[in-house]
């Protein structure tokens, strides 16, 4: 499926499920996510770590939501807790499959979008995996010259903060001195092209979901 | 042919400290200049400004200017291979290039194959670039330049971590595209070898401003250097000398790529010992692996003890890494704080106040006491690295490529520094280095690095 596409079906059904309280079209949503990032083939270990993760917040929301608000309204407490899970899941279908750098195409190709904007935006998805790498460098290095930096210390975020922003300033030399000069024509190694099924992707489970979403309990 | 003329220019980076004064020169199109100066004297400025990075990032042209002659186009190797790359993979990167220069769609594979082939890396393509070595960055990074086929190539110290049959072999494809191709290139570097029979003008940078040298001092510059350098003379360690580390069965592997596979070594004590071995072989990662930042299979001991069962704490204040980056080893804003810090845990007071200023006076830092790490340059802050970490006297210090950025009287001094302390304390020095030159007398042992195992050398050469 068309990576824009994706992301607008995404965002679009996210939406959608923040402002309706069909607790049966949420479970829909988890297991067709489920089963999608399992015929993808998605490391037991990286889907268990991702099903942890909304665990404490949908938990404790729901339990404020049951038991310390004056209707004790269960259901939509139950809405709550698959909705995190829903959300997590949606993301991660979308994020874990698709390339960065496949988006970033497609944004430019398909919906327009400044070439700045979406190489903008892949730097930054690069940045997050180098980010950490930085911060455990830092934190090694502090400790040979005999700083223990701990991961709560302002001076270890201050200077990550510092290496970032020169970062940006590195990454615009580097894309000028290799040609890019910004709001001029370029030309696509890969054609990311819009079929006609992507429309249908994109359409059908919308048309599915609204019926769901206004009947469903 | 016109040429690229530069009539009294004039760069600051700060108003009224000039990097670069009333400075006049022309490069000839068509031919290989080599650019020489000590570390910081403005060359990659000069460079910066002829690709014209600067003073559109930076600095102000205060005077004079820099005419290029018929619209020809300019491209950079950067001195810094982490400081060049937007994307994640050579394939896509090169892609990304070709696009910038809207190169035709159906072109664009054959052109990429044949730039990485040309510099021999085609089998990097698909790899991620930060499990590439640095070596094999510039390799990359010269790729990049000749796909994009500019008609002049500037090189920032291109080679200063790549091994010597690599830089011979680019150093030859270099001349190919200027003899076949009629690309001007113009090289900034220290080390000198190589040259000699290639180059066609050597200029020199020096206070602030630029000389081209005459035919004959040209070549006296190359001879000069050629004969202080490069060889070393180093012995197997006796086999009862004291040892530092001891590797057990030692396995690291990259990604699924072995790199390391060695059943026993020892590392002696008190010694310099030299690592060589050609880019990407994985020297780097064995330092890694030493300083527990990378796992590994097997036991590294430290005086008969497992590096892993010593406390972080403890052990980062025996063994420092050097790191190939300078950058990271900074963790505060000016020099003088990154001064201040490394005093504070000083072991013992050999580094006092005066001979912290000897060494800055020494290594011509002084005066940047207040300027903030970032903007020194590169071969600045390989210096401010190697002194801060020398103030907290570790035990042992695993140097990656120190001498990257630096000119030769600059490696005397640190090795001068270093040679003082070592005077009265023990240090143990394992150093990475593809250069040689001006490590003479100072490395008592070779370790070569190749097909998955280290092996000591034996060399003697006649001086």
């Amino acid at each position: 499926m068309n990576p824009s596409f994706k992301l607008i079906l995404i965002i679009l059904i996210s939406f959608e499920i923040s402002f309706t309280r069909s607790l049966i079209t949420n479970c829909l949503l988890i297991i067709i996510c489920l089963l999608y990032l399992i015929i993808n083939k998605i490391p037991t270990k990286t889907l268990g770590i991702i099903l942890l993760v909304p665990i404490v917040p949908a938990v404790a929301l729901s339990i404020t939501i049951a038991f310390f608000t004056p209707a004790h309204d269960y259901h939509f407490a139950l809405v709550l807790f698959t909705r995190m899970f829903a959300y997590v899941l949606l993301g991660t279908s979308f994020t874990l499959i698709n390339s960065p750098l496949e988006l970033a195409r497609s944004l430019e190709q398909n919906l327009n979008l400044p070439s700045k904007f979406a190489y903008g935006s892949l730097a930054a998805f690069g940045v997050l995996p180098k980010m950490r790498l930085t911060i455990l460098t830092l934190q090694k290095a502090a400790l040979m010259r005999g700083i223990r930096l701990s991961f709560w210390s302002p001076k270890l975020y201050f200077k990550a903060l510092l290496i970032a922003l020169n970062w940006s300033d590195e990454l615009a030399q580097a894309m000028i001195s290799h040609g890019y000069v910004e709001d001029t024509a370029r030309t696509y190694a890969h054609k990311i092209s819009i079929k006609h099924t992507d429309w249908l992707y994109l359409l059908v489970p919308l048309f599915i979901i609204q019926p769901l979403l206004l009947m469903l309990p | 042919m016109s040429n690229i003329d530069i009539k009294n220019l004039s760069f600051s980076y700060q108003p009224n400290v000039p990097t670069l004064e009333n400075m006049t020169a022309q490069f000839e199109v068509g031919k290989f200049s080599l650019l020489v100066g000590s570390s910081g004297s403005g060359k990659s400025t000069l460079l910066k400004i002829l690709t014209g990075l600067l003073p559109t990032f930076g600095g102000e042209i205060t005077r004079g200017r820099i005419t290029i002659p018929n619209q020809l186009t300019v491209g950079l190797v950067f001195q810094n291979p982490n400081h060049q790359f937007t994307l994640d993979t050579p394939r896509h990167e090169l892609e990304f290039v070709l696009e910038n220069l809207r190169t035709n769609p159906s072109e664009i594979p054959n052109k990429i194959i044949s730039a990485l082939s040309f510099c021999e890396v085609q089998h990097l393509i698909d790899r991620q670039f930060n499990t590439l070595s640095g070596g094999e960055k510039q390799k990359v990074a010269l790729a990049i330049v000749i796909a994009m086929d500019r008609d002049i190539i500037l090189l920032d110290e291109p080679f200063a971590s790549i091994d010597p049959k690599s830089r011979t072999e680019l150093i030859n494809k270099l001349v190919c595209l200027r003899d076949d191709k009629h690309k001007t290139i113009i090289i900034a570097d220290h080390d000198l070898l190589g040259y000699q029979s290639i180059v066609n003008n050597i200029y020199t940078i020096k206070n602030h401003d630029i000389q081209t040298l005459l035919h004959d001092e040209g070549r006296k510059l190359l001879t000069e250097f050629e004969q202080q350098s490069p060889t070393i003379n180093c012995t197997k360690p006796a086999s009862n000398s004291s040892i530092s580390f001891m590797f057990n069965q030692l396995n690291i592997s990259i990604q699924n790529h072995k790199l390391l596979n060695q059943v026993s070594l020892p590392i002696p004590k008190n010694k310099v010992t030299l690592i060589t071995g050609e880019n990407g072989i994985g020297k780097s990662t064995l330092f890694l692996s030493m300083t527990k930042l990378m796992k590994y299979h097997g036991q590294i001991t430290l005086a008969n003890v497992d590096i892993q069962s010593i406390k972080a704490k403890k052990y980062a204040r025996q063994v420092a890494l050097i790191f190939q980056d300078s950058e990271n080893q900074f963790l505060t804003v000016t020099m003088r704080e990154e001064l201040e810090l490394s005093k504070q845990h000083r072991k013992t007071n050999y580094f006092n106040d005066e001979v912290i200023k000897e060494c800055l006076t020494k290594l011509n830092l002084l005066a940047l006491l207040d300027q903030v790490v970032y903007t020194l340059s590169e071969g600045q802050k390989k210096k401010l690295q190697l002194l801060l970490m020398m103030i907290v006297e570790p035990e042992i210090m695993l140097l990656d490529e120190p001498l990257k950025g630096l000119d030769i009287n600059s490696i005397h001094q640190i090795i001068q520094i270093i040679n003082g302390y070592r005077g009265q304390h023990q240090q143990t020095i394992i150093i990475i280095s593809h250069q040689i030159s001006g490590l003479n007398n100072f490395v008592d042992h070779q370790l070569h690095f190749e097909r998955q195992h280290l092996t000591y050398l034996e060399t003697h050469h006649e001086s």
